[in-house]
């Protein structure tokens, strides 16, 4: 079988768009054929799950049974790629706990493909959340994520000082997640739709919807963004599946 | 799909080379046709299609999102109306690439609307390279250069290639100096100058005016027949 992968979406605080960044992932990964499922942290009722209710299962990262849930079922799940959207907060704490029980040997040793999109927020204190996970990413993939939701502008931030702490995780990668229109998104959360469901007119049961075309223009338009910085950073090639295995196997 | 209707988007970057003129004879041209017409006035504040049109035109605006809505939303409407864009110079830029983001032209394709740009051409670098630059982002539309000759013989035509399946250059002859300034009257129809007899029109006014939009309309309607057959010869030539 493929070596299985785990992407882990974080953040250190809260609003920065993790939920929002965990959603592209999952529609990229379902728009090249991949088979993906996917955790959502925030329990008992789950933020994720309300838009990919039927790959997407609410757990408890905290609690052994639910990490067994997770990581025991990597080898054996019908999904190549596990999403885990990691309530904010618990990031560098969830990390330190997957090293604790040697998941990130098992990524060192390349059992797993293990990566780590971290959503950072437009304040300094943001950058200081790299230094902490920097320490404890090992060898995953890294990508710093700046999502720029609610008119942020990041110019908070001095150039030299964010490749300072940029430069303290080898191999490090940034993408960008530029903004979305605000009525298109509130118009997309409203729907409780899957951005691809969305741009098609459809609703979150797969039926035919009435959505403006503007607005599902507007996500279109986004989501090919986001989707090219996918590209751009080798997503595919990371997960071990190249755009020619893709097409052979469809 | 076949095509069913049209959306015919007039446009120049410059102002005052008679797009609200050419608009309104195209709306006029699918009245005369027995067409439902749906006029969207993008020239703001003056309004001149909608006060020209006040029982076809409304006015329009994209600077905020409900405005983009109101209007994209309506042009790729599933209905019986031609429907027919008035964008102003002011609006140019912003129009076009909000059509590109949003994929206008596709959609509007998919639901059997033809986008038809009637890009009214001037000799200043501006226009043409408006022209370029909108053939590379439309690639699915109609590009239709039109010459208005009240602007001046055309002498640039060749920089203003036609773009697009079934496209050709429109040739709007000028109009005679009194009938002209019978048509900026507001409000003012072409169809009824031609057929009626008004106060303080010249005895000789509606049949040259009928003589005159005879030729418009032989152009307008010729360039439609050749942008169906295009579309169907397309069609054939992918089923078969």
């Amino acid at each position: 079988m493929a070596k299985p992968t785990v992407i882990l979406v974080g953040a250190d605080k809260g609003g920065v768009g993790k939920t929002t960044v965990a959603r592209t992932l999952l529609d990229y990964f379902n728009a090249h054929q991949v088979s993906t499922r996917a955790f959502d942290t925030e329990a008992p009722r789950g933020t994720l799950k309300r838009f990919h209710p039927d790959i997407t299962e609410v757990v408890d990262v905290t609690q052994v049974a639910d990490q067994m849930k997770i990581f025991d079922t990597l080898g054996s799940a019908n999904a190549k790629v596990t999403v885990i959207d990691v309530r904010a907060g618990l990031l560098s704490s969830t990390l330190r706990a997957l090293n604790e029980i040697g998941f990130l040997d098992a990524a060192k040793k390349g059992q797993i493909t293990f990566a780590v999109f971290h959503i950072l927020g437009p304040s300094i204190a943001s950058l200081e959340e790299i230094a902490e996970t920097a320490s404890v990413v090992g060898d995953a993939s890294y990508f710093l994520v700046k999502n720029f939701i609610n008119n942020t502008t990041f110019f908070d931030w001095d150039p030299a000082t964010y490749n300072s702490y940029f430069n303290r995780i080898k191999g490090a990668s940034e993408i960008t997640v530029p903004k979305l229109n605000e009525m298109a998104c509130e118009q997309v959360e409203l729907a409780g739709a899957p951005f691809v469901s969305f741009v098609a007119n459809k609703d979150a049961k797969g039926d035919a919807a009435n959505y403006s075309f503007v607005l599902r223009g507007y996500v279109r338009h986004w989501l090919g963004s986001v989707w090219s910085e996918y590209d751009r950073v080798k997503l595919m090639d990371l997960i071990g599946q190249s755009e020619e295995g893709v097409r052979a196997a469809s | 799909m076949s095509l069913r209707s049209f959306i015919g988007i007039v446009a120049s970057p410059r102002p005052r080379v008679g797009k609200t003129f050419i608009a309104r004879l195209l709306a006029d041209f699918h009245l005369y046709n027995g067409r439902d017409v749906a006029a969207y006035d993008l020239n703001a504040p003056d309004d001149a299609l909608t006060q020209s049109l006040p029982a076809h035109a409304v006015s329009a605006s994209i600077a905020e999102v409900r405005g983009q809505m109101a209007l994209f939303d309506a042009l790729v409407r599933e209905d019986s109306a031609y429907k027919i864009v008035d964008v102003g110079a002011e609006a140019f830029e912003r129009f076009f690439l909000l059509a590109r983001d949003i994929g206008f032209a596709g959609e509007a394709r998919k639901r059997g609307m033809a986008p038809v740009v009637f890009y009214v051409a001037s000799p200043d670098a501006p226009s043409v390279d408006g022209y370029a630059a909108l053939a590379r982002l439309f690639p699915e539309a109609v590009l239709v250069p039109v010459h208005n000759e009240h602007l001046g013989p055309a002498q640039y035509r060749d920089r203003f290639p036609p773009h697009g399946k079934g496209s050709a250059l429109l040739h709007v002859p000028a109009l005679a100096p009194g009938l002209r300034r019978m048509a900026e009257q507001k409000p003012f129809s072409f169809l009824e100058a031609s057929g009626v007899a008004m106060p303080d029109a010249p005895r000789d006014a509606p049949l040259e005016m009928q003589r005159w939009l005879r030729k418009v309309f032989l152009e307008m309607r010729e360039l439609e027949l050749r942008v169906l057959m295009a579309d169907l010869q397309s069609s054939l030539n992918v089923s078969s």
